[in-house]
């Protein structure tokens, strides 16, 4: 007989769907529900280890409830004073999912279409063994040692395991060619978790050309990598953190398309949209791509005359929502080489921009370096010669599901065609149903942090097609830090617990109680405008003798 | 039924002095109920109560009711042995009833019958709940609630099991066990509830107030009612 000392659990039969088992543990094999087991059948006269992920338990030998009648008594008391044991009398019934066998030419699992014999004995699967088998890392065994690949990202381990014990290395590449989308509500770790896969890629094994849209000003952290010694290559890399602050963004006026324009200004009626857009077009048509709003005008006054009542109301709006403003500049514009590279991070820092300015020069960012990746694959002159990864903190604001953002439309590309081009997104949100569902979908890869609002999880269920129903039915229940992650990126959906940051995290909660004790203090050593109480110098002035 | 009141107004009349201390119980001078006649299991003995003419102090009423523990010495390998058990049903057996035959009846003695009075007699069930070892002192020790090994004789005589006796042999480890009960309600049968309650009454009326002890026997009781309600149709 085999050795049984690591097995866990029997088999006792099929369970309600094609893919499912049922088998029985006693109470000390404690198994938590998204537990991955496994069990050995042959294929092919081979034998193979088959993965099955526990999907539910249920009490089916217990004490009887009637025992719990007194909570001061406990049910085991009562129990010892009938004399029924109390030992190992818990039996559990446990339903497991089949997710299949690792096939090493195909490097993802394949269903063996057969399910357990009934007493088959179950085990937990080995940490490594799941370490190797989980993310869609296409090793070629399934004892590959994962942490002495290049380009894998550590984000956690198992949540069902003890800490570091089975840790997820995700393939870095599968998510940044296929998009990424980190979603969950606020304050469970979304741009906690964020960092730590941008921490990932900057280490020298990937060298990553990032860009953080950062609307918040969470990721000034992040600075901290420089000099740290995990990020440091033995051939002196260091990875580049670049903060561009919003003083120095600035959009040039000839890359506005002309949705962006009217996006901007003040419900223009369809005459000024149709004046409009002739001059754009003529402006765009010339050599010179450095001209300003005073050339604009001045076409359209040559084409329309220097009295039309439109042109005289565009150039009102004009002046206001595009002169006026200091994000829009006749020839300043960010300078693609200064932000993308090869081993920086540039965390494009947008606090203080309103959302409509946070839209336009995200979209104008976007449709430039995709115009360059486009050129770069198509061999022609380009800015940018490497793929890139744009990374979107509050990615609904950027790509909303009401579509009134002109950013909106460049998500959409780049989500399904950005994969050819070396351009990959990747959205954080805590609103998932108030992304564009196109965008939305093409991310291939998902972490799913909390998530209690039911249209989030439904848009999620709509919209992610790797989350099945046990994945969701996970999200509530999750606690800060906890994750599932879903997608290109992994063989089978996991539960994990997010590691530790290298870096400290910026983006918690502000100590409020604390700011309003030290607002108070201050407030209360300020000289007050209020007359200072007498303290009886001179003639008092207190209770008369009525005598 | 009318014949029975002879017995009952016996059984509340006669106070006989029973020799009990209630420091240490003497388990040699316990008031002696009956003697087994016969066996329905190995676990189910019929005794026949004593009658005044059996012995020289009959139990009385309350010395044999119902819920009563009751035991049985025997000695086993050289050691002194307590089988304990408990009253679980009763029985009325009159052979006169029915009896349409001749009577001899004269005119100053309504009806005469000689001998059948005395047949008349109370069959007790007893159930076997467990064993106990009986120590030089009188005492009961090692009490142990499993199934008793030997088999009891016919007329063994049975004999009411003083209170203190019964708290020990249900304390094990300083905790009150009734661990025979699946057994217990198994031959008691539709009286197997009521037998149950009754020990634990009895039981609860000899611990402190204050012992934690009652809280558990409270939750044992209402469980073994429910169930019994619920079997019964009530609820």
């Amino acid at each position: 007989m085999a050795d049984r000392s690591d097995v866990v659990g029997t088999v006792a039969g099929p369970g309600d769907d094609p893919n499912e088992f049922v088998f029985v543990t006693p109470s000390d094999k404690s198994i938590k529900t998204g537990e991955f087991i496994t069990y050995t059948v042959s294929v092919e006269d081979e034998p193979r280890s088959v993965f099955a992920r526990v999907t539910n338990r249920e009490l089916i030998r217990g004490l009887p409830e009637g025992f719990l009648a007194d909570p001061e008594v406990g049910p085991e008391t009562v129990a010892a004073t009938l004399g029924v044991p109390t030992d190992d009398t818990e039996l559990y019934r446990l339903t497991a999912t089949v997710i299949g066998y690792y096939d090493t030419n195909m490097t993802t699992f394949a269903n063996p279409r057969q399910l357990p014999d009934p007493g088959t004995p179950l085990s937990i699967a080995p940490h490594q063994q799941l370490e190797t088998v989980l993310p869609n890392l296409g090793c070629e065994t399934d004892s590959t040692d994962v942490t002495s690949l290049d380009g894998v990202a550590h984000v956690g381990w198992l949540l069902n395991r003890p800490a570091e014990a089975t840790n997820l290395h995700i393939p870095i590449e599968e998510f940044a060619s296929t998009h990424l989308a980190i979603l969950a509500s606020t304050g469970s770790g979304k741009s906690y978790t964020a960092s730590v896969l941008i921490e990932e890629m900057m280490r020298p094994t990937s060298r990553a050309s990032l860009l953080v849209f950062d609307p918040h000003g969470e990721y000034d952290t992040l600075a901290e990598m420089q000099g740290e010694e995990a990020f440091q290559g033995e051939d002196g890399y260091e990875p580049d953190v670049v903060y561009y602050d919003p003083e120095r963004l600035r959009v040039r006026i000839s890359e506005l398309e002309i949705g962006d324009v009217m996006a901007v200004l003040d419900n223009p009626s369809n005459r000024m949209q149709d004046r409009l857009s002739t001059a754009w077009r003529s402006m765009q048509n010339r050599e010179s791509r450095t001209w300003g709003i005073d050339a604009l005008i001045a076409e359209m006054e040559a084409e329309f005359g220097a009295d039309d009542a439109s042109v005289g109301a565009l150039e009102w709006r004009l002046r206001r929502s595009i002169e006026r403003n200091d994000l829009f500049h006749p020839e300043e514009n960010v300078p693609l080489d200064e932000i993308v590279d090869p081993g920086q991070c540039t965390v494009l820092q947008m606090d203080t921009l309103d959302r409509r300015d946070q839209q336009l020069i995200t979209t104008v960012l976007l449709r430039r370096m995709y115009r360059e990746r486009l050129g770069d694959v198509r061999n022609r002159d380009s800015d940018i010669e490497h793929p890139i990864f744009a990374l979107f903190e509050e990615g609904h604001r950027f790509a909303p599901a009401s579509g009134e953002a002109p950013s909106l439309g460049i998500m959409r590309t780049i989500t399904s065609e950005g994969r050819k081009f070396g351009f990959g997104l990747g959205i954080i949100s805590q609103r998932p149903s108030k992304i564009d569902q196109d965008v939305l979908s093409q991310c291939g890869t998902q972490i799913s942090m909390q998530i209690k609002n039911p249209s989030d999880q439904d848009a999620i269920k709509n919209s992610v097609e790797a989350a099945g129903e046990d994945v969701l039915r996970e999200l509530p229940g999750l606690t800060p830090g906890q994750a599932v992650v879903s997608g290109d990126a992994m063989n089978t959906p996991a539960l994990i617990q997010v590691r530790q940051r290298r870096t400290p995290h910026g983006a918690g909660s502000r100590p409020v109680i604390e700011e309003w004790r030290e607002a108070y203090d201050e407030r209360q050593r300020e000289p007050t405008q209020s007359e200072s109480a007498d303290f009886g110098e001179g003639e008092s002035t207190g209770v008369q003798s009525l005598d | 039924m009318h014949r029975s009141t002879t017995r009952q107004q016996y059984g509340d009349g006669a106070m006989t002095d029973t020799p009990t201390n209630e420091d240490s119980p003497d388990l040699d001078s316990c008031v002696r109920i009956g003697s087994i006649v016969s066996s329905n299991s190995h676990l189910d003995y019929v005794v026949e109560v004593y009658k005044e003419r059996d012995c020289d102090c009959p139990p009385e009423l309350h010395e044999r009711e119902f819920g009563q523990p009751v035991f049985i010495k025997k000695t086993v390998d050289g050691t002194e042995h307590a089988v304990m058990g408990v009253i679980y049903d009763t029985q009325l057996v009159d052979p006169d009833q029915g009896r349409t035959g001749p009577r001899l009846a004269q005119d100053d003695q309504a009806q005469f019958t000689p001998g059948y009075i005395e047949e008349r007699t109370t069959l007790a069930g007893v159930a076997l709940l467990g064993t106990a070892e009986i120590s030089e002192d009188g005492e009961i020790q090692e009490p142990t609630h499993q199934m008793p090994r030997w088999t009891l004789e016919v007329e063994d005589t049975v004999f009411n099991c003083p209170d203190q006796v019964t708290v020990s042999f249900h304390t094990v480890d300083d905790q009150i066990q009734l661990a025979y009960m699946d057994r217990l309600l198994d031959i008691a049968g539709d009286l197997g509830s009521e037998v149950i309650v009754a020990l634990i009454n009895r039981l609860q009326g000899m611990l402190p107030d204050d012992d934690p002890n009652q809280r558990v026997l409270d939750v044992v009781e209402q469980n073994v009612q429910w169930q019994a309600r619920e079997q019964r149709g009530v609820v």
